[in-house]
């Protein structure tokens, strides 16, 4: 994972609801908010790393682009199970990565997200998730035409001493004759294979038993 | 040649096993008996494919040939058992002068001539003891094997022997005008041991290497010619190294475009930018050795290169090096 490309953001700690005063039931939920103080980002992909949480909700407030200051919250996707069971130890400790591709909206423009999480188990008290990164959406870099690499040619200067030295044209010529005939050769090689077992020209048994 | 015209009196021509009592009434029954109109098809065909410049020499090497073809075959079946160790060797030169016949009759540029040709060496000398040059004769095999010799060459004979292999090869280099010390580091990396069995590609891929071997030495002799003047004397140091490291570099340029570089070749789009990326490597290593470029490191070399001169055959190995480090050893 490259860390560079992931943006800086701030994860406040995570605040488990309770209803009521009643401490130890199933509605006891971790609530954790990340907010992104830079201006709106498109995400890529929100990659984490478990920490005994079942469920996961991601919520994100989007900014319309066309409107300066109202912004909306919606749901990019709703209770994805990270546990195969809350109470066993599977998925608890996994890293997970959520691509663009897999939430309900489009990730354009996020303001802030906020990661609802649940565990229904009474196992595991403490739940949360760490190691939080998101990666911007980057547009494909445009593939490199011949056109570009042909209008980056500079025009070379002729050299303003020729003499005594061989004609550049004809040794050119020769060049690209002797260059030509070492790339018929490159292309033709063959896969096919005599099917030889010998180290170094040897077939002697003690070096086939090292190898 | 007088023996040669006994010895044919005595083999029965293929076209007219049957009709020996009966005396052809017309020019044209006589020759449709003779079976001349397929021989002569057969020659000029070959003829056409390999445009030699000396068309009667063709016709006369093409005509001995099959003279020694059909001279064999009939004998040739019976003896096998009983063949001593020089009688299989004279046999085995005759095939191996036969075979490169056929390897100098195309140059290694017109494509599919020059496959063809390579074929048929391959299963000239691919013999299992039977003899094998049935497709050489236009009539159809005259041997006593019944299988079809073209289609079962690797299943029949299985493949060439390596020694036989690597004497082809030596055979293609110094006829090419390459001197065997220049030669010595590429045969090492094709060659094969007589014990071993070499298949049709790797075959291939030797005598065409071998073959595009002698057109590069000789340009490389006609590069340092035109290194040497106009001072008529061995050429600087300083230039011949110059000029070698141009081409150098634009073979390490274009070292990236190697048809087995992964292409995943479900992805279409993919394989566009791997063409295109390709086009741009070739288009670059070309303007290192384009004119302007050359001029500007022989100008460089003149003023900034090391002292001394270096003789023909040194700038011969040091070209031949960077050939021959790209070729890939056998294995």
């Amino acid at each position: 994972m490259n860390h560079s490309e992931s943006v800086d953001c701030t994860v406040k700690p995570p605040v488990f609801l309770q209803i009521g005063d009643a401490k130890g039931d199933s509605a006891r939920s971790g609530v954790c908010v990340v907010d992104d103080l830079a201006t709106d980002i498109n995400i890529e992909k929100i990659t984490f790393k478990n920490y005994y949480t079942a469920y996961v909700t991601i919520r994100l407030l989007r900014r319309k682009a066309e409107k300066e200051g109202s912004a909306k919250w919606c749901t990019a996707l709703r209770d994805l199970a990270l546990m195969d069971n809350p109470h066993t130890e599977g998925g608890s400790q996994n890293y997970f990565s959520i691509h663009r591709r897999q939430m309900q909206v489009e990730p354009d423009h996020v303001e802030s997200l906020r990661l609802i999480l649940r565990q229904p188990s009474s196992a595991w008290r403490l739940f949360n998730l760490e190691e939080i990164r998101l990666f911007p959406h980057k547009e494909p870099a445009p593939e490199k035409e011949v056109s570009d690499w042909l209008s980056n040619l500079i025009v070379v200067k002729q050299p303003p001493d020729l003499e005594g030295l061989p004609d550049p044209q004809t040794v050119s010529s020769s060049i690209q004759q002797m260059w030509a005939l070492t790339e018929v050769m490159q292309a033709n090689r063959t896969t096919a294979s005599i099917g030889r077992f010998d180290v170094d020209g040897c077939y002697d048994i003690n070096l086939l038993s090292l190898t | 040649m007088a023996d040669k015209e006994k010895r044919r009196s005595a083999a029965i021509p293929s076209g007219m096993s049957a009709g020996k009592a009966i005396k052809p009434d017309s020019d044209v029954e006589f020759l449709s008996q003779a079976g001349v109109g397929d021989l002569l098809r057969g020659a000029l065909l070959k003829m056409v494919e390999a445009r030699s410049d000396d068309p009667i020499g063709f016709l006369a090497d093409h005509f001995c040939n099959l003279a020694s073809v059909t001279d064999s075959s009939p004998a040739g079946c019976g003896e096998d058992e009983q063949m001593n160790g020089a009688g299989a060797c004279a046999q085995e030169q005759q095939h191996l002068n036969r075979a490169l016949w056929h390897l100098r009759l195309a140059h290694h540029s017109q494509r599919s001539a020059f496959s063809n040709n390579v074929r048929v060496a391959y299963d000239l000398l691919n013999v299992s003891g039977c003899q094998r040059q049935a497709a050489e004769v236009p009539d159809g095999p005259d041997g006593s094997c019944s299988d079809d010799p073209i289609g079962a060459g690797e299943a029949g004979g299985g493949g060439v022997r390596g020694g036989l292999y690597t004497q082809t090869l030596q055979c293609l280099c110094s006829e090419g005008g390459v001197p065997a010390s220049t030669s010595a580091p590429l045969l090492r990396r094709l060659h094969c041991q007589d014990h071993e069995v070499v298949p049709y590609d790797v075959f291939r891929h030797g005598v065409l290497t071998c073959a595009v071997f002698s057109d590069y030495i000789r340009q490389s002799q006609k590069l340092y010619a035109e290194v040497c003047c106009p001072h008529e004397g061995p050429a600087t140091r300083a230039l011949c190294l110059a000029v070698l490291g141009t081409l150098k570099e634009a073979l390490e340029t274009s070292a990236g475009c190697e048809p087995d570089c992964c292409i995943n070749a479900n992805n279409k789009a993919y394989a566009c930018v791997e063409s295109n990326v390709k086009a741009i490597r070739y288009l670059e290593a070309s303007a290192k050795i384009s004119p302007n470029q050359l001029a500007q490191a022989m100008d460089g070399a003149r003023s900034r290169g090391p002292g001394g001169n270096m003789d023909a055959k040194e700038f011969e190995n040091a070209a031949a090096d960077l050939f021959i480090t790209r070729v890939k050893v056998v294995f």
